[in-house]
């Protein structure tokens, strides 16, 4: 048993809060772990020694301001090291979009907490009983929300903190939200959303696990499609210390449509993980994921990505695809495939690759005076950039460009 | 400019290249024609430098310079350009960055200072505006979900922006209707300057009414057959290439 963990059973038991009924039921699941070590298979490839007998601040009085973004004209809810920071009550809030803290009660609230994440999660069910700090994002029924809604998570240097977004979207709603976390101290955090989305809705997401150095971070973000309903995602993860990230799609509706594009890029002795989990429980959905990784040296990643066609799931069409790219021998991919098929009439693709260089594109390149070394460069980051090409909101795609390139180039240059 | 001598070339195991002879001048254009399958790509690739293009026999010299010793970025540096009859897609770089790092590379090439941003864009505003290709054109993936046209217009803007000394157009004419045409001939025209040189390999005599050769040279089984003026084009146009087939078989014969 680990002495932190022990001490989360501790302090959960004195956490009191509207909640406190469901987050009762996490504690006792929470009370049945055990923690993992090697042979735990969640957990095979990431090592939570770390963790095992940290004791760091449970707050801080730290400051600071949400990172900005040119040309993003976005709903900033700030939490640092757990804290939220954001007065809601001054917000400007458009038509059909209702924001609450977690600490008041709100139906919103008790229709999507624990009941999208999957409660298998260790450190779901630690954010689960700790979490007291969050928001709930409510779109009503038809609200087209073009402003986008950011959580920002800041962690600071010597603290733990837990943070929780829920977010429901009503009917043919429409919304985008970004998480986006950073912090380069050696700190804790665990943020788990969970995203419940009803009959037609859209949701455009992003997570940006921008979490460097010594931070330890640890969260998720789940998803509940219901019928016809639509999801864009896109996840950017640097490594740290440890960062390790749970993403659960769950086809719950027929007809929906997910697309989920994640890209990792790792500077020398990182880690980063993400298992990823498409549970299609319902007929005619389609999933098309594209995870991609581009890996320093020393640096470790694990990808699992699972995908899981229920019996009744006929006409499911799910498509995995993950390529990584390793910068020196000593980088390190631990990449596994799980395909779960139930249903016979599913169309079902899952590929792990190590990139290959493209010899036409490298020709072409090189046919206008290029020299190889910055061809193979330009092809190599444009297997990444790819996908940050591909996000809708070309306000974020332009930020994060220059800032990517700039640590692919510092990863290059350690390798 | 540029002189082959009896160039023999492979492809894997298949020799395409058979004996191929041609001298350019400063400020020459000369239009190569030719049945589907003759070898006229080929030629382009060996000329470039592409891997798998192997030459068995022969001499290639560019301007003073054994071309054939040469990597495949230093002949585009030299001044070599390739215009590409299926231009590749790249998705993850983008048109802008691409054609930076080519400019800039050109130009470090020619002792140059490399551009700085804003008289980059400058140029690429310009040259895609010449080739009316849309500006927003330039942050997306190189060839990236483009139309053929679309395709054949990038690579003469290409041209411009990269300013060669020898340009090979691989079929620039190919899948466009009369207007692309134009701008694709227009683009080319607003480089001949006297000292470039151009090869314009090509299927029709349609686009030779746009860009007028001094010499038309046909192409068969991997060797220059006939050379002429800009009216053996209109003959090959009138006649086809059907007469070239018996002459050869007769020769081979
Ligand atoms: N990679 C290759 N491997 C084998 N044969 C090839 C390859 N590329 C082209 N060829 C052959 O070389 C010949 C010439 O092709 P190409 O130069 O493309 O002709 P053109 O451009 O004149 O139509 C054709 O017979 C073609 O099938
Ligand atoms: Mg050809």
């Amino acid at each position: 048993m680990s002495q932190w963990l022990a001490h989360v059973i501790e302090r959960a038991a004195a956490v009191d809060d509207w909640l406190s009924p469901v987050r009762a039921e996490a504690l006792a699941k929470l009370k049945e772990q055990t923690w993992p070590g090697r042979r735990t298979e969640a957990w095979r490839y990431t090592s939570l020694h770390a963790v095992e007998d940290l004791s760091l601040a449970t707050e801080s009085s730290v400051q600071a301001e949400a990172p900005a973004i040119a040309g993003l004209d976005a709903l900033d809810l700030v939490f640092v090291d757990g804290r939220l920071t954001t007065p809601l009550a001054d917000l400007d809030l458009p038509e059909g979009l209702t924001i609450r803290a977690l600490t008041d009660k709100s139906e919103a609230a008790e229709h999507v907490f624990t009941k999208v994440k999957p409660s298998h999660h260790l450190f779901g069910l630690v954010n689960d009983v700790l979490a007291t700090q969050g928001v709930v994002i409510d779109v009503a029924q038809d609200a087209v929300i073009e402003r986008p809604i950011r959580v920002v998570n800041f962690a600071s240097d010597n603290v733990e903190s837990h943070t929780r977004v829920l977010v429901s979207l009503g009917k043919n709603a429409k919304a985008t939200v970004i998480e986006h976390g950073s912090g380069t101290g050696h700190s804790l955090n665990t943020a788990f959303a969970e995203y419940d989305i009803a009959n037609e809705a859209r949701l455009e997401h992003y997570r940006f696990a921008l979490h460097q150095g010594d931070a330890i971070h640890v969260g998720g973000s789940h998803f509940k499609l219901a019928n016809k309903s639509r999801l864009n995602s896109t996840l950017i993860g640097y490594g740290s210390q440890l960062t390790r990230l749970d993403v659960d799609i769950i086809h719950a509706g027929e007809h929906a449509h997910a697309k989920f594009n994640n890209a990792y890029l790792l500077a020398p002795k990182e880690h980063f993980d993400l298992h990823s989990t498409i549970e299609h429980a319902m007929p005619n959905g389609t999933t098309e994921e594209n995870a991609r990784g581009i890996i320093g040296d020393k640096a470790k990643a694990v990808f699992n990505g699972r995908i899981h066609i229920h019996r009744d799931a006929q006409k499911t069409l799910a498509e995995l695809n993950n390529r990584n790219l390793l910068l020196s021998r000593g980088a390190q991919i631990n990449t596994k495939p799980e395909l779960e098929i139930y249903a016979d009439d599913v169309q079902c693709a899952h590929g792990a690759t190590v990139a290959e260089i493209d010899e036409e594109a490298l020709y072409y390149l090189l046919t206008r005076g290029i020299n190889k070394q910055m061809a193979l460069v330009m092809l190599n980051f444009g297997f990444v950039q790819e996908l940050v090409f591909d996000m809708p909101n070309k306000a974020l795609a332009d930020w994060l460009q220059p800032i990517l390139k700039q640590r692919f180039e510092d990863m290059m240059e350690r390798s | 400019m540029l002189t082959i001598k009896d160039l023999h070339a492979r492809v894997e195991e298949k020799t395409i290249i058979k004996g191929l002879n041609l001298e350019i001048k400063p400020g020459e254009v000369h239009a190569i024609m030719g049945p589907n399958g003759a070898g006229k790509s080929t030629l382009g690739y060996v000329l470039s430098g592409r891997e798998g293009y192997e030459v068995e026999q022969g001499e290639v010299t560019f301007n003073g310079a054994n071309l054939l010793e040469m990597e495949v970025e230093e002949r585009a540096q030299a001044g070599l350009f390739l215009a590409f009859q299926y231009p590749v897609e790249i998705p993850g770089v983008s048109n802008m960055e691409f054609m930076k790092e080519s400019v800039n590379a050109m130009r470090k090439a020619r002792g140059e200072d490399e551009l700085s941003s804003a008289e980059f864009l400058k140029k690429a505003k310009a040259a895609c505006k010449q080739v009316n290709l849309p500006l927003d054109f330039l942050k997306r993936g190189v060839n990236e979900g483009f139309s053929g046209g679309e395709k054949k217009r990038n690579e003469i803007m290409q041209l411009i922006m990269l300013e060669p000394k020898l340009a090979i157009l691989d079929e620039s004419d190919s899948g466009l209707d009369v207007d692309a045409l134009q701008v694709v001939a227009n683009g080319v025209n607003s480089q001949r300057d006297g000292k470039r040189s151009f090869i314009v390999v090509t299927h029709y005599q349609r686009l030779l009414d746009f860009i007028e050769p001094d010499y038309v040279h046909i192409l068969a089984q991997g060797k220059i057959v006939k050379s002429g003026g800009p009216e053996l084009a209109k003959e090959v146009e009138a006649s086809g290439y059907a007469w070239l087939g018996q002459a050869q078989e007769g020769e081979e014969a």
